[in-house]
């Protein structure tokens, strides 16, 4: 997104603003100042970013959204402080340098803070500020100037189809959708579970926190077993896969991003180690109720465990506590995928599976949930494989291995070539008849 | 006599009417200070949003008058952010 020119930036529209709601107030009414010609005099005590205090210049009209906004991560950024914390507690207790951390925090992550102003009426001033249109209010902010202007390198890249080689999502290409179309106000503004009250509702620590929302069966509620697609049979109803594993492609992934303040200007600023096209399939790191997937798509964060030691030394003294190959919802769905164009594309192919030998030797305890072990049997092993028998229905155990490591009852021993095999996936191949 | 009579008319209708005038006087004048009072208001406003935005609408203006401040304290950074 091309910066604008500092005029460009506060250049109101004289004819569309005073016709909307809000240019109804008079400009002192939320930006202070003085009604005066001299410029100096005009801007003493001004306001820029009044939405910044959204209790004080928003809730009068937009009560709901105002008092939902300081839970919502784009005020908080929560997800940040989650991570950093986890990496820098031990045991429990936060050591020394965590005033460090915070003036790292300061300079390099807080400028990713949002306010209302800066989706609905002005580009973030992350990324220069800059009113959209001539002051008037977008009810929907605009994709572009405000969604992807943050989220552009990793999501706005995958959906809008700008990673050269990989087309950009089909609800993007084919159906034009913007982000709020799946991402509502609701979720945005913090309003994250209409059931609880504004007042007691559970500040969200991470955006994979809580229920997935959006979720891809909201709108597809006729993916299930049983609606004709031979994968979905196989695969939709038993929460082994997350919806992007076969229906995502390459997305990107950053290495080694170090934070410093420069010497010559006094600004901050960062450098990754190295950017990379990646698709691979990992055990999920957060697995839940709400998101009960053993396997998705993972990404690998630039974090570094020297990502800070400009602030200081080891101030990420746990550093393993977190995997860097995260659980990752890449934004460029295609129906058809190279993984899910046969079954041997995903079950013959250890290309896309996180393996040990794909990760760096350092960052292998801190992998080591996300790590594949033991890869997909292959088909032709799950088509030979031996079915239950209709007596196993009324096992109360599910634990394979208890009868058919000696052969208890009778039961077949497991081949050698089983040995890594846990129990609950037995069944993937020997089904139930 | 009928001089005196003429006059002595002329006399109440002049005094009938300068009555009538001070009425409508009288009854004008909330309305008067009505009127002054938006007066007063729209001059309250006017210059007001007229400083603002008679800056702000103002392309060339703005032009001449901006200050080119360095805007992304990151321009030093190396890498995909």
């Amino acid at each position: 997104m091309a910066p604008l020119e500092p005029w460009e930036k506060v250049l109101v529209d004289g004819e569309a603003f005073p016709q909307t709601d809000h240019g109804e107030l008079t400009c002192i009414e939320c930006h202070l100042g003085a009604n005066v010609s001299d410029k100096g005099a005009a801007h003493e005590g001004m306001v820029i970013s009044p939405s910044a205090q959204p209790e004080i210049y928003c809730a009068e009209c937009h009560e709901e959204e105002s008092a939902a906004f300081p839970n919502s991560l784009h005020n908080t950024q929560a997800g940040y402080w989650t991570a950093i914390n986890t990496r820098n507690t031990v045991e429990g207790v936060v050591p020394e340098g965590h005033d460090q951390l915070q003036e790292m925090f300061g300079n390099h992550c807080a400028t990713c803070h949002t306010t209302c102003g800066e989706c609905h009426v002005s580009q973030p001033k992350n990324v220069g500020g800059g009113l959209f249109t001539g002051h008037v209010f977008e009810a929907t902010p605009p994709m572009t100037r405000s969604c992807t202007a943050c989220h552009g390198s990793r999501v706005g890249n995958e959906f809008l189809g700008k990673n050269e080689g990989y087309p950009g999502d089909v609800h993007f290409r084919e159906a034009r959708m913007s982000c709020v179309k799946c991402h509502e106000g609701a979720a945005l503004h913090g309003m994250t579970d209409a059931s609880e009250a504004i007042e007691t509702a559970t500040p969200q620590d991470h955006r994979f926190s809580g229920a997935e929302d959006p979720k891809c069966i909201d709108c597809h509620a006729e993916v299930a077993a049983g609606d004709g697609i031979d994968m979905h049979e196989r695969h939709a109803n038993n929460d082994t896969l997350s919806c992007q594993v076969c229906h995502s492609v390459t997305y990107t992934s950053c290495d080694g991003c170090h934070v410093a303040v420069s010497e010559t200007s006094g600004n901050p600023y960062f450098e990754t180690d190295a950017t990379y096209m990646t698709f691979l399939i990992g055990r999920n790191p957060i697995q839940s109720e709400d998101r009960p997937y053993e396997y998705v798509p993972v990404r690998h964060v630039p974090s570094s465990p020297t990502s800070y030691e400009f602030y200081g030394e080891n101030l990420l003294p746990n550093f393993d506590a977190l995997p860097t190959w995260v659980y990752s919802t890449p934004h460029n769905i295609q129906r058809y995928t190279p993984q899910n164009a046969s079954c041997e594309a995903c079950h013959s192919n250890p290309e896309i599976f996180l393996t040990a030998d794909k990760v760096k030797e350092e960052e292998l305890n801190a992998n080591a949930q996300v790590i594949v072990n033991v890869l997909p049997a292959s088909v032709d092993l799950i088509l030979a494989a031996m079915p239950q028998p209709a007596t196993h229905n009324e096992l109360v155990t599910t634990s394979c291995t208890a009868c058919h490591t000696e052969g208890i009852r009778e039961a077949p021993v497991s081949p050698e070539s089983h040995a890594d095999f846990l129990d609950e996936k037995c069944s993937g191949c020997h089904k139930l008849p | 006599m009928i001089k005196n009579k003429f006059s002595g008319i002329l006399i109440v209708l002049g005094f009938f009417l300068s009555a009538c005038t001070a009425a409508n006087a009288a009854s004008q004048s909330p309305s008067a200070t009505e009127e002054s009072i938006v007066t007063e208001a729209v001059s309250t406003l006017a210059p007001e949003a007229g400083e603002c935005l008679a800056c702000h609408t103002d392309k060339q203006r703005l032009i001449d008058t901006a200050e080119h401040v360095e805007e992304i304290a990151e321009a030093e950074s190396k890498g995909v952010g």
